[in-house]
């Protein structure tokens, strides 16, 4: 046996090692609740209490919901496209070309571009009945008020995707417009003409 | 202690208890989490996957792609922006109001404050939700990884080393199909200083037939086969391109909210 | 007497070092040609790194591959059977009688390296479960579970015949360690492999399990078995039995809430919890410097003796817990967080804390076991150093390259210098291993020769007058 090495010095049966009670390590315990306070603290301001919506940065369901962005522009957009297949596009075609004999179309409409959207807004809640000129071409159709049973924010929605939509550069339309709008026209707004709506302020 | 048996009562209360916080939890509430909407809109989230990007996964699984990429996106923080929307009828006060005003990093306390100043001088503003973070500024993604995002994945490959990229989007960031084969048939033909190993057994160098494979790699001088020879991708390494290109979460979902850009 | 007394009469040093020799034999040969197969494979992941074209036609060698395979090769292959081995040998002693059973371990043993030997086949193949340190496939998990149950039960047994009645801290953290590898490993391969859980809730579970895996098991197992060794050698009681209680005690219940990073996909609890159980990590850790501290104070061994390897493992424990703390504070985590860093707090629990514990503790158990010293001596204090300094080339550039490349927005060219160093490091550990494994199977192979020698000598013998038939 090599004597560089003592890998096995000699040992009595007994003398298996033992642990001695010497020292009672207080200061550690105390550590050890300071660190526990501690940890409670964090987690309770940054843990989001288990929900299973709440990530990292935010740190509780209410402000989870304090930045869902409220409808923007492109989200807007969006819902306007949705409601437009529903609703508009059966008759003005999801282009926006019309179709002869059944819709005028949309696209390059000076009545969807013109720079104020009163008079487009007030077709889909009073409808239209009689002659209206789009693009050069005269148009002798009635069309049912389809946005009076919208919700303002849907039909802001559709009338700022129409106006930004295939060509046409229209500012958008908001919910507050819409809502100011019907409260001017009162319940049951009368279906105009073309030429009648060109009392209208724009 | 004399007995062994407080000693496991103890072993089976506290480990007991991190099984039951980070097994039996996560399963029930992660395992059980149903598809989300898009916000704003019908859309659900996440669309599942095509046929062949699903077996890509397992392309990625089986050649340990997890061992060098990370497929999840941080963030450090969120912001808000007010922009405005129409200078209404008095334009000159509202611009001046503007340079007197910060309108990007506000949170959304400040952000109301100054969208009410905008408004009360005749404009019309958004307030938009910007995440902030370094692998957002990195280009990594829009938003951060949340957990819908890998709602349809067997087995979850999140990875746990960036020695390549973050892949989460970069089917966004590399839209092409024939980018991705080329770089695992040839990492350093596209990268020349790419530390990725080639997927050369991936593909099939054959001799060209009657005419060349329209599926052939174009290859630079350097990597390409000997001459009269083609390199045309096996199955498992379209698949795998397939899964790549599928690899997107630039939508906003409740969880991780933020304004997306208008539609041009 | 007690009935134990009885039934398992007191035995000798010399007569339980040998009931153990078999079932520490047929654990350890395979644990040696794992060890260094393991190390070679991490020695070829590490060339990858800076040299891609590396043997790159073989697909078997990829390095998604080869580095999954090289770390369970390591694992499951060397630390968890070695770990075993020296577990059975301390309880038998601590018992003071033989080991019951021995045959039950040799035939685990054997389970458990054709388990692994599956399994790393399974992973080179491409048929890996795709979950980091659950990569053996269900084929492969059974065989180990059930190794790893028979080993326990019979050192449970063993355990049950104590004579010396009262416990050891080793016997904590060991009983612990034996009860919660068969749970955590059941547990992660039902929900991940057998029963897949749906989504992100399957990459909680990797994740808790390699946690509770390399962090937790690894701790139980080599504080165990070091706090046995740093009072036998010395002849010194451990100090102290309340250390000792307090350390077991958070370690359990804080140790295995850890290794979530922060930045993941998950609800801000699951992190959270994870930053505020790696904090609270900090007692346990004091704990273990207090004792090695006042068990070694003032005492000194041969350098390169069985001493200085606990001594070692002990610093690197600490370092090793001092970086897994760093890392789930948020604040750190946004730059070391995916980078080498992590990679090389894992390397240092692996090579510099568990390998060295298990290394210390068979330099002193083999020659005992087997009635006599190593054929090679010398190469046992050669193998210190080459570890010793293998180590801190492996893991130290690891670390500093995790960060560079942590502030160079994960660029891997920030890395590459600090990668080459690691991986003159694994060269080192790779020497040293196979200085272990060379004395290792030099023992088996004397131990083969003079038991076919017995044998042959019984046959051969003159027949004796009283044998032969009229």
């Amino acid at each position: 046996m090599s004597d560089e090495i003592k890998t096995s010095p000699p040992t009595p049966p007994t003398a298996e090692p033992g642990a001695g009670r010497t020292t009672t390590p207080i200061w550690i315990v105390l550590l050890l609740l300071v660190l526990l306070f501690l940890g409670g603290l964090y987690f309770d301001e940054h843990g989001g209490w288990f929900s299973a919506q709440v990530y990292a940065p935010y740190v509780s369901t209410d402000e989870v919901e304090l930045y869902q962005p409220k409808s923007g522009a492109a989200a807007a957009l969006a819902r306007g496209k949705v409601v437009y297949d529903q609703v508009c596009g059966i008759c003005h075609g999801p282009d926006g070309l019309g179709k002869p004999g059944q819709a005028p179309p949309l696209a390059g409409s000076e009545w969807v571009n013109a720079k104020g959207f009163d008079r487009l807004a007030h077709i889909p809640l009073a409808g239209l009945n009689g002659h209206l000129t789009v693009a050069g071409k005269d148009w002798n159709m009635s069309m049912a008020a389809m946005g009076a049973a919208l919700p303002d924010a849907d039909l802001a929605a559709v009338l700022s995707y129409i106006r930004n939509s295939w060509g046409n550069k229209g500012s958008a339309v908001t919910e507050d417009d819409i809502h100011k709008l019907r409260a001017t026209l009162g319940a049951h707004p009368q279906p105009m003409s073309g030429d009648q709506m060109k009392t209208m302020p724009e | 202690m004399k007995c062994g048996l407080p000693v496991i009562f103890a072993v089976i209360v506290a480990l007991g208890a991190s099984w039951i916080g980070l097994v039996i939890a996560p399963a029930l509430q992660l395992g059980t989490l149903k598809e989300t909407t898009v916000l704003n809109t019908t859309d659900v989230y996440p669309p599942q996957r095509t046929g062949a990007a699903t077996l890509g996964l397992q392309a990625y699984r089986a050649n340990g792609c997890a061992a060098c990429h990370t497929e999840q996106v941080r963030q450090d923080g969120v912001t808000c922006e007010v922009v405005l929307t129409d200078a209404g009828k008095n334009p000159s006060a509202v611009t001046n109001l503007l340079t007197a005003l910060t309108l990007t990093g506000l949170t959304k306390d400040q952000a109301e404050a100054v969208s009410g100043k905008i408004t009360a001088a005749g404009g019309k503003v958004e307030t938009h939700i910007v995440p902030i973070g370094s692998d957002l500024d990195h280009g990594w993604g829009v938003r951060r990884s949340v957990a819908e995002d890998f709602l349809y994945d067997n087995p979850v490959q999140l990875g746990g080393l960036r020695a390549g990229p973050d892949l989460a989007n970069i089917g966004l960031r590399s839209p092409d199909a024939n980018w991705h084969l080329l770089h695992l048939y040839a990492p350093r033909s596209v990268n020349t200083d790419s530390k990725m190993p080639s997927f050369r057994y991936l593909f099939t160098v054959q001799k060209i037939g009657a005419a060349p494979s329209p599926d052939a790699l174009n290859l630079p001088a350097a990597f390409a086969p000997p001459a009269g020879f083609e390199v045309v991708p096996k199955p498992e390494a379209r698949q795998l391109a397939a899964y790549l290109l599928s690899l997107r979460a630039n939508v906003p979902v409740y969880d991780a909210p933020f304004t997306p850009p208008a539609k041009p | 007497m007690t009935a134990n007394e009885t039934s398992h009469p007191t035995a000798s040093a010399p007569e339980i070092d040998a009931s153990c020799r078999v079932p520490l034999l047929a654990l350890l040969v395979g644990a040696a040609v794992w060890l260094v197969l393991g190390t070679a494979l991490a020695l070829i992941a590490s060339i990858k790194f800076h040299a891609p074209d590396f043997l790159a036609e073989c697909p078997a060698l990829t390095y998604g591959r080869v580095a999954a395979a090289a770390n369970d090769a390591l694992v499951y292959g060397f630390c968890l059977p070695a770990a075993l081995a020296v577990s059975l040998w301390i309880f038998s002693r601590l018992s003071q009688t033989v080991f019951t059973l021995p045959v039950v371990p040799v035939v685990a043993a054997h389970l458990w390296h054709l388990g692994v030997f599956v399994g790393l086949a399974s992973i080179l193949l491409g048929h890996s479960t795709g979950f980091t340190w659950l990569e053996f496939p269900r084929s492969a998990s059974i065989l180990l579970l059930v190794a790893f149950g028979l080993i326990a039960v019979s050192i449970v047994a063993t355990f049950g015949f104590r004579l010396e009645r009262t416990l050891h801290p080793a016997h904590w953290f060991l009983l612990a360690a034996l009860l919660w590898f068969p749970w955590s490993y059941t547990s992660a391969n039902i929900f991940l492999v057998a029963m897949p859980v749906r989504g992100v809730a399957q990459a909680v579970i990797d994740l808790w399990f390699g946690n509770n895996l390399l962090w937790v098991w690894f701790s139980l197992a080599g504080l165990g078995i070091g706090f046995y060794f740093i009072s036998k050698l010395t002849g010194r009681a451990l100090n102290s039995y309340y250390y000792a209680l307090l350390v077991f005690a958070t370690l359990i219940l804080f140790g295995t809430w850890c290794g979530i990073p922060v930045g993941s996909p998950f609800p801000a609890w699951i992190p959270t919890l994870g930053s505020v159980a790696a904090a609270l990590l900090v007692v346990p850790v004091l704990g273990v410097a207090a004792i090695v501290a006042r068990t070694l104070c003032g005492v000194s061994g041969p350098i390169g003796g069985p001493l200085c390897y606990f001594q070692f493992a002990f610093s690197a424990f600490i370092l090793s817990a001092l970086m897994l703390i760093t890392l789930a504070c948020p604040q750190f985590s946004r730059v070391l967080e995916f980078t080498w860093f992590g990679q090389a707090q894992v390397q240092l629990q692996i090579f510099g804390f568990l390998a060295m514990i298990l290394f210390g503790a068979l330099y002193y158990i083999l020659p005992l076991a087997l009635g006599h010293d190593f054929p090679f001596p010398k190469l046992t204090r050669a193998h210190f150093w080459l570890s010793g300094i293998g180590v801190v080339l492996l893991v130290l550039p690891l670390a500093v390259g995790g960060y560079l490349q942590g502030t160079h927005l994960y660029k891997i060219e920030a890395a590459l210098p600090a990668l080459r160093v690691s991986t003159l490091g694994l060269f080192l550990l790779l020497a040293g291993n196979l200085l272990f494994a060379v004395n290792v199977l030099a023992m088996f192979l004397n131990w083969k020769l003079a038991l076919a020698k017995t044998i042959f000598a019984a046959v051969t013998a003159p027949l004796k007058a009283s044998e032969v038939k009229p």
